[in-house]
């Protein structure tokens, strides 16, 4: 063991000694710094500027004046996506996805406003963060100070003593990958404070930690890699060559290549092309403004039978509200089953998509970050089924108040003239249907679930690099 | 044999060089397939949409001609961008911005802002367009061609032989690096032409795009030459080579866009949405007058007509719509000011990073940049303005709703 050690040890005196090896850690030290810190900063302020316009939005609601209910179903409210802690070190979908939605009757608007839409465009991989810097960036680095761990033992001409005097190829090779493991090691400490500031801002410990374990992971998967390449090839321009080739299909074309895949495999037609389907099917269910509508017919009738009155105008409730409420339950039915089928498509998209982390590394660390780090497209997902939750809710209790607390000759009277107006109104005591809203990251088991594919992938990765390594330094010859 | 000449015939010979060479061509014939079956789909996407608007719209109008006002308020209408023949080789901002949209006569800023996105997380891993091939990929494989051209034959014991027995020593060097920018130039091309030809693309934009990619290699032809005049190994180079293009092609772009969304603020999209919501909806307690005064501002041909008698009337209704656009105007022509002035800046600063450069360069000829957006969103709210110009006279005049004056409402054409 003392010998792995010693050997680990030579590699990083090395290191310590080449300037160039130094200017290009302090290169990397650098970035990571400056990304972590831009990202911490424009991340914290969004988090608050939207928690804030939460309570705004839900204080502007609660302090409307006396109004018609249906009035209030159309003024509507607005929902925020605040990101979670750790978006910190991986933003994730939240500056690709709108982070606001407009709730109100009858309808399912888009989350408004993404990021990327109003920011400048300079192409590539636009914004840097802490997770890009450390899927694509690090390993460049372990490959330009790994690359030569056993090429220049080679070349030197080091290797035939070393392995003469009996240490085995197998000890050499832990090592060295020790030596380039320790070093990935080093590189995360900057990602640990990082997690430690989402731990004090509220997130779980188990699942920062695990972000943090599985870069340590995707480190060791290039730093096996890295070492393997070194032992097996013979020439260290062909050495550099095969790693930067690998380097290039893993981080820049197979990801991009996923997607290209999945849109191809896993058409999912837009929101606005079903939308068209759904009109259709909701014309068979009637509009809700029109309470004469044939569709509702037999509520009617049923409701007469029930109060056993002979007109609409005779119960004891708002007949107007009666079919509001109906209407958008059956509507919601048709809109939600619309809407879970788009976001199955999606996931499907994805996980087509992720699949292809058995070909790249970099494409299962990126999902796994995402999923752990609770910005994936499930959460998204979450965010728009939790505002939807928030809009039927407050929309039926308003629909409810309309039914009970306003009475259907005032209603369809309304119109007639100012002071018929302000007899269809009701007290802003009925506004309080609205629940508040604070969108919370997945629970840390959850987010573990959906990563569990990923971490598995990136878990192969790196038994197979491991295995294959031991096995090419245990038949090496000078 | 001429010197030229030879050194083609080495270049034949290079393993490592057609290795690399026929991945360029691969990866720029994969980009180009994946860019015209994503701008195929879209085109069909339209296609379809248009037809189930057609049918939608007819169905509706149907069901709602007592009056204009209903009819408006029914009636929605597909405003669409189609990808331009050029569009597969730079998909650009078409997976971040809108290119589809149904509006209807409301207040348009509630609607504008809507956008029907595909799956979030291909926009944040990015298309497997050529733009990216060409501005992210290409250094790489140039890189890869010309990092060992000096060194390695120093390695090989040769430099000093070949610098002395060539005629002219800077000659042998320039040609046969020049070979290898020329070859990885036409690998490139050759799928971008023959996409550019079967998806009927105009010539000046495939000479434009060969150019634009040809000066971009040569920039880094330069600095590849700039390393290797050093008298460094090839493993060294072929480090600095690496760090320069982070530095070019992903530090700097990340750099600029931070700073220009920090130098130039646009007003939060929630803060328009909440005045917007507010203007509109206070209009229903305000005074009439407080409606159709500034709203005779703007349509002042409507004031024989503007006089609202009972408590609800679609006039009126309209005139709030349209009164609170005007009073959400200042934030949103900044919203609009804020993003054209950001991409302006971007364009001024991306002459830092040559990749960046060319890809927006590329964007713009494909019509996908940040001002195609922008110019799309002009054309729905001039579309809207149309629908408008179309409603308001026989709304107010209380005309009734006719076959021959529905045939004239305006229909969107891109």
């Amino acid at each position: 063991m003392s010998r792995v050690f010693t050997i680990a040890a030579a590699e990083w005196r090395l290191w310590m000694r080449s300037k160039a090896a130094l200017a290009a850690l302090l290169a990397v030290v650098l970035i990571i710094s400056a990304t972590s810190v831009l990202t911490a900063v424009r991340l914290t302020e969004e988090r608050q500027e939207r928690v804030h316009q939460q309570e705004v939005a839900e204080e502007t609601f609660l302090s409307q004046p006396a109004r018609h209910p249906h009035r209030m179903v159309h003024y509507g409210h607005y929902v925020f996506r605040t990101p979670s802690p750790l978006a910190i070190i991986d933003p994730g979908v939240d500056s690709v996805t709108g982070q606001s939605i407009f709730l109100e009757g009858h309808r399912q608007n888009t989350a408004m406003f993404a990021d990327t839409r109003a920011g400048a465009n300079v192409g590539g991989f636009q914004t840097l963060s802490p997770a890009s810097v450390y899927q694509t960036l690090i390993p460049l680095l372990l490959i330009a100070l790994g690359h030569g761990v056993f090429v220049r033992e080679r070349e030197a001409r080091t290797l035939a003593p070393l392995l003469a005097q009996g240490v085995s190829g197998v000890t050499l090779y832990m090592g060295k990958a020790l030596a380039l493991a320790g070093l990935g090691a080093a590189l995360l400490i900057p990602m640990l404070i990082m997690s430690l500031i989402g731990v004090v801002s509220g997130e779980a410990v188990g699942v920062s930690l695990a972000l943090v374990v599985v870069y340590g992971a995707y480190l060791l998967v290039w730093s096996a890699l890295i070492v393997l390449v070194s032992a097996v090839v013979r020439t260290r321009g062909v050495v550099l060559g095969t790693l930067v080739f690998i380097w290039l299909a893993w981080s820049l074309v197979t990801p991009r290549l996923a997607v290209g895949s999945a849109g191809a495999a896993a058409p999912s037609p837009g929101k606005l092309e079903t939308d068209y389907q759904l009109l259709a099917d909701l014309r068979e269910l009637g509009d809700g403004h029109n309470a004469a509508d044939p569709a509702f017919n037999a509520l009617r009738a049923n409701l007469l039978a029930e109060y056993n009155v002979d007109t609409v105008e005779e119960l004891p409730i708002n007949f107007r509200g009666v079919v509001a409420q109906a209407s958008e339950a059956k509507l919601t039915a048709v809109m939600n089953e619309y809407a879970e089928r788009r976001m199955a498509q999606e996931v499907r998209q994805s996980l087509h998509a992720n699949s292809f982390g058995w070909l790249s590394p970099v494409l299962a660390v990126s999902a796994a970050s995402r999923h752990l780090a609770g910005v994936d497209l499930e959460t998204h997902h979450r965010f728009l089924r939790e505002a939807e939750a928030v809009r039927f809710e407050f929309i039926q209790g308003l629909n409810k108040s309309h039914i009970e607390e306003l009475s259907y000759n005032d209603d369809i009277n309304r119109n007639q003239s100012a002071e018929a107006a302000r007899r269809a109104r009701i007290s802003p005591e009925n506004w309080t249907v609205l629940n508040q809203f604070r969108f919370e990251p997945a629970t840390p088991d959850e987010r573990f679930r959906a990563a569990t594919a990923s971490i598995t992938m990136l878990t192969v990765w790196l038994m197979a690099l491991v295995t294959a390594g031991v096995f090419a330094s245990g038949r090496l010859k000078s | 044999m001429s010197g030229m000449g030879r050194e083609l015939w080495f270049l034949g010979r290079d393993r490592a060089a057609k290795v690399w060479l026929f991945i360029g061509f691969a990866a720029a014939g994969l980009a180009v397939v994946f860019g015209l079956m994503e701008v195929t789909a879209q085109r069909d996407t339209i296609e379809r949409l248009k037809a189930a608007d057609e049918i939608e719209r007819a169905v509706t109008t149907d069901a709602h001609r007592d009056n204009w006002g209903s009819a408006a308020y029914y009636t929605f209408h597909l405003t669409y961008d189609p990808p331009g023949p050029f569009a597969f080789a730079a998909l650009g901002q078409r997976d971040a911005s809108p290119w589809k949209h149904r509006i209807r006569m409301l207040a348009l800023e509630g609607q504008i802002h809507e956008t029907d996105a595909a799956n979030p997380d291909f926009a944040l891993i990015g298309r497997f367009d050529f733009a990216f091939v060409a501005a992210m990929i290409a250094p790489l494989i140039l890189i890869m061609l010309l990092h060992d051209l000096r060194s390695g034959e120093r390695a090989s014991g040769r430099y000093n032989l070949l610098s002395v027995t060539s005629a002219d020593a800077r000659m042998l060097w320039l040609s046969r690096a020049a070979w290898r920018v020329g070859a990885l130039t036409i690998v490139l091309l050759i799928p971008l032409w023959i996409a550019g030809w079967v998806s009927g693309a105009g010539a000046s934009n495939l000479l434009g795009a060969g150019v634009a990619l040809f000066v971009h290699l040569l920039f880094w032809w330069v600095v590849i030459a700039c390393v290797n005049t050093r008298t460094w190994t090839s493993t060294v180079n072929l480090t600095a080579l690496l760090g320069l293009w982070l530095a070019f092609a992903v530090v700097a772009p990340a750099a600029i866009k931070a700073a220009v969304d920090a130098a130039i603020s646009v007003p939060e999209g929630g803060d328009i949405m909440l005045t917007q919501r507010e203007a509109v909806n206070d209009a229903w307690d305000l005074p009439q007058e407080a409606t159709m005064t500034p709203f005779i501002e703007r349509h002042p041909e409507m004031e024989p007509y503007a006089e609202i008698e009972g408590a609800f009337e679609w006039k009126w209704y309209y005139a709030f719509q349209q009164v609170g656009d005007q009073i959400v105007e200042p934030l949103s022509v900044a919203y609009r000011e804020g993003r054209a002035r950001r991409d302006e800046l971007a364009g001024r600063f991306a002459w830092l990073s040559p990749p960046a450069k060319l890809e927006r360069v590329l964007q713009r000829m494909a019509g996908t940049d940040a001002s195609a957006a922008l110019q799309y969103e002009d054309r729905v709210r001039a579309f809207h303005g149309d629908l408008r110009a179309y409603y308001y006279p026989p709304m107010f005049k209380g005309e009734p709703v006719t076959d021959a004056l529905l045939a004239e409402r305006p229909s969107f054409e891109p």
